[in-house]
């Protein structure tokens, strides 16, 4: 297959692959190869149609880099304006759609050109493989600074830190949500003691391993005061966390 | 069609011609091989990363992680910068490799700067922008953060269809995007200097001095709409080229199509970015018109006006909003110079301007590029006075004494001069280039190696100046532990997990008063509406009517207090977007100052996380 059929063939079939893998839920790291090529397909293509032979090397290369860019940009504000929402299926349909089309025009330019374009052949100059290698260990090493990066980001330590929160669902409503969030790092034991106008209404000990959540929704009154303090045991004597809703024009003690 | 004046540099005269000016040396390839100083360079990434990883285990204060940054850069940069200013012979394909291996290299040391997630403010607005049009599936969102953003949703458009099609994240769309756009950017540039120049040295040469730009790793490269901008910038100024050069009528139309897609591109993803492109295109058209080229002229002077009309039209009809956006800091900047015009004191002096080691490198770089730019204007009046384009870079050049004025007497000057040295640096970097080039020629011809030698040193100097004075600032250049009140090491998980609850618990849009380094986070983590004039609200001892008044005015509901404001002083010399008291700051906020809302008679306090506080205001 000569080398301006191949790209033909090879994007539509990106472009129709990319819908199947879309409509079946394929996983992402299928989806990140198919779409990366149906991604870069139109704006490649549409270099061809628009310059053919006329431009080569790396303003070829960067003239469809440019369009690649252009196809998203522009048709997406085309389906904005046209009240498409810009989900998945319509992103795809852009993408897919484009390459079909340009696919189809290319073939049947190039159809028509046969004859001229015939014997025109590409002339490569073959990178030495030692050179080849060299980008290649390049390339490699280059990758391990960003893992060791994201490394080092897995392994900064910071403080760990307990999340209280008392917060009345809407202005009205006449119950309030109270959460614990450990965020510590390990399972911590907790006194949350809950009082209405200064007076202890309820007590709860829970043991919160690191991650998870502790709800309560308790009544709440415009009448008096709610303040909740979040004791990390053993420690008793100093609230670790405090919150307080105030009923209108209720004041502080 | 345009004239076409090929300057001679050492690589590029006839092998014969290069015998005798450079004499034995005249062929001798480069020492090094490109794909050794490929390997080279991704040994600098894999250094910076280390220093980084070291910094981020505790050791942010080292100097063994500050050497082994630099470290790290000099192996990027060095390799890379030497061969394009050796007198040794260097091939097209090599050039282009060469600058192609440094934007990479110094791409990747910027994700490690943040390669689990965005960590830069601007970033952080349109990450949001793109998880709003992936949640919604509509490009007109409200961006607290960046308003004028869905307005230019370019950026935004893109990563989401990326995201969506691949299923990658945003931040790894967005890492893809960013660095694609930087690099075609850099290879345009590239295309562009050699079309118009003819040579590929000088070309490599002037991107060298492009990436000298202070911004060149970090913001020219971030993912923000700039960034995707600036490759259609230069894409337009190509198909301008080539449609004023081309002969058929079939290549002309080609390059027109293509012209009216990157117009349209440029104008819809970044507003200054294509008043730019209007402002170049003329520009090129006026010196066009000079150098007595009228049928390139009326090319240039089409695309000029096309893409005025399209700039003034998404003006009017899409963005509105950003003549609004744009008149604080275009008016601040004017009355500057009226003051400064006056007689008067400008503004309040630049806050932070690093140390002293700092500024002189900055200083020395100003007055190197100073001088080199009168040299290298001379070398296109003696060369190149009838070539358009290259007459016009000369004359746009002209603007980095604007520029130099602009930082040193505007309020906020680094930040402006900053921003428009993206710009500035385009023509500036081949002016500079063809002084540098024609030094370096000089040299090889008086056999006087010391200038050779001080071209290479002013070159490095150029580009660690622009690390040095760039972005991570100088107290944020590692990774490391939080920092009160400072961009990037502000963003750590309890002040994520803040603004996460916030929107999750109270929802998206609400009114915060903020500190500097929770905004960013509160508005992109939290979609949250973070008012930047809150100073007051920290800075008394007593919650006063007077500010509860203003605090309604603004449409506050929420007071995020971060406790750690008391215990140490702002990096960036401001705890506040806006602060009045930027850079006079000589002691950490009071505790009791922050504390006095636990006080105030109906101010809730609903979320305590230990440095945190949420209050809410009454009424809200």
């Amino acid at each position: 297959m000569s080398r301006s059929r191949a790209e033909i063939v090879i994007t539509a079939v990106a472009a129709v692959l990319a819908c199947a893998a879309a409509a079946f839920h394929a996983p992402v790291a299928v989806m990140t190869v198919i779409g990366i090529i149906l991604f870069g397909a139109p704006g490649y293509l549409l270099g061809r149609l628009l310059f053919g032979p006329h431009i080569v090397g790396l303003e070829r290369v960067a003239v469809a880099a440019g369009l690649v860019f252009c196809v998203p940009i522009l048709g997406g504000l085309l389906l904005e304006a046209a009240g498409v929402p810009l989900h998945r299926a319509s992103w795809l349909g852009l993408m897919a759609g484009t390459t079909l089309v340009c696919d189809i025009v290319l073939f049947a330019r190039r159809h028509a050109n046969a004859a001229v374009s015939r014997g025109q052949q590409d002339e490569r100059r073959r990178t030495p493989y030692r050179h080849v290698l060299a980008f290649g260990v390049a390339a490699v090493i280059a990758v391990c600074g960003v893992v060791v990066a994201r490394v080092g980001v897995a392994l900064q330590h910071y403080p760990g830190y307990t999340q209280l929160s008392l917060v009345r669902p809407d202005k009205n409503a006449p119950t309030v949500n109270l959460s614990v969030d450990n965020h510590e790092g390990e399972t911590i034991r907790y006194r949350v003691v809950l009082e209405r106008n200064s007076h202890k209404t309820a007590v709860w000990d829970l043991s919160l391993a690191n991650g998870h959540t502790w709800h309560r929704t308790s009544s709440f009154s415009d009448r008096y005061t709610i303040s909740v303090n979040l004791f990390r045991l053993p420690e008793v004597s100093k609230p670790y966390r405090h919150v307080a809703l105030y009923g209108h024009g209720m004041q502080l003690p | 069609m345009q004239e076409k004046v090929t300057p001679v540099t050492v690589a590029d005269v006839p092998s014969g011609s290069r015998q005798r000016v450079l004499g034995r040396h005249a062929s001798a390839r480069s020492y090094i091989p490109v794909s050794l100083v490929a390997v080279i360079a991704a040994t600098g990434v894999l250094v910076v990363a280390l220093a980084y990883t070291y910094a981020r285990l505790g050791h942010s204060g080292s100097v063994w992680a500050d050497r082994a940054y630099w470290a790290g850069q000099g192996l990027i940069l060095l390799p890379t910068a030497i061969p394009m200013l050796s007198r040794r012979f260097l091939l097209a394909s090599e050039t282009v490799t060469l600058v192609v291996i440094l934007t990479i290299a110094e791409y990747l040391v910027s994700v490690c700067y943040s390669p689990a997630a965005f960590t830069y403010a601007d970033e952080l607005r349109h990450w949001r922008g793109t998880v709003n049009v992936l949640q919604t599936g509509k490009l007109s969102n409200v961006n607290y953060l960046l308003p004028i953003s869905p307005h230019f949703p370019g950026l935004e458009e893109v990563t989401a269809a990326l995201s969506s099609i691949t299923g990658l994240t945003v931040f790894a769309s967005g890492l893809i995007i960013a660095g694609v756009a930087h690099l075609l950017f850099v290879v345009v540039l590239y295309v562009l200097f050699r079309e118009v120049g003819g040579s590929y040295r000088i070309a490599g040469i002037a991107v060298l001095c492009y990436s000298s730009n202070a911004l060149f790793e970090s913001f020219d490269s971030m993912f923000t709409y700039q960034t995707l901008a600036l490759p259609f910038l230069g894409l337009t100024l190509l198909a301008a080229w080539r449609l004023a050069s081309r002969r058929t009528g079939q290549e002309r139309a080609s390059w027109l199509i293509f012209a009216i897609l990157t117009i349209a591109t440029t104008v819809v993803t970044h507003h200054i970015t294509s008043y730019v492109l209007v402002v170049t295109l003329f520009i090129i058209t006026l010196a066009t018109l000079l150098s007595g080229n009228r049928q390139a002229a009326a090319w240039t002077a089409i695309l000029a006006l096309l893409s005025a009309v399209a700039a003034a039209s998404w003006l009017v009809f899409a963005a509105p909003q950003t003549y609004a956006y744009l008149q604080p800091v275009t008016g601040q900047a004017l009355q500057s110079f009226q003051a400064l015009a006056a007689g008067q004191h400008t503004s309040s002096p630049p806050i932070s301007a690093g140390p002293m080691s700092n500024r002189l490198l900055a200083s020395m770089a100003v007055l190197i590029v100073s001088a080199l730019l009168p040299v290298g204007w001379w070398r296109v009046w003696r060369r190149y006075r009838r070539q358009a384009w290259i007459l016009a870079m000369a004359i746009a050049s002209a603007s980095w004494y604007a520029v130099v004025v602009i930082r040193l007497t505007v309020a906020d000057g680094i930040e402006l001069s900053g921003r428009a040295a993206t710009f500035i640096y385009v023509p500036m970097a081949y002016i500079l280039a063809l002084a540098l080039a024609y030094l370096a020629t000089k040299a090889v011809r008086w056999k006087a190696r010391p200038v050779a030698g001080a071209v290479l040193v002013v070159v490095l100097l150029l580009l660690f100046n622009g690390l040095i004075n760039g972005w991570p600032p100088y107290w944020e250049r590692l990774p490391g532990a939080y920092q009160v009140a400072g961009s990037e090491r502000s963003v750590e998980p309890e002040v994520i997990a803040g603004a996460t609850w916030a929107l999750t618990t109270l929802g998206p849009g609400k009114g915060f008063a903020t500190d500097l380094g929770s905004y960013p986070v509160l508005g992109s983590y939290g979609d949250e509406n973070p008012i930047r004039d809150v100073a007051y609200l920290y800075t008394s001892s007593i919650y006063t009517p007077s500010e509860a008044l203003k605090a309604q005015t603004q449409g506050l509901s929420y007071i995020w207090v971060d406790r750690r404001l008391s215990e140490s002083l702002p990096a960036a010399g401001q705890y506040f977007p806006d602060d009045p008291d930027a850079g006079r700051y000589k002691r950490p906020l009071s505790a009791g100052d922050l504390d006095k809302f636990n006080t105030v008679p109906g101010l809730d306090r609903i979320y305590d996380s230990g440095n945190i506080v949420i209050y809410e205001l009454p009424g809200s």
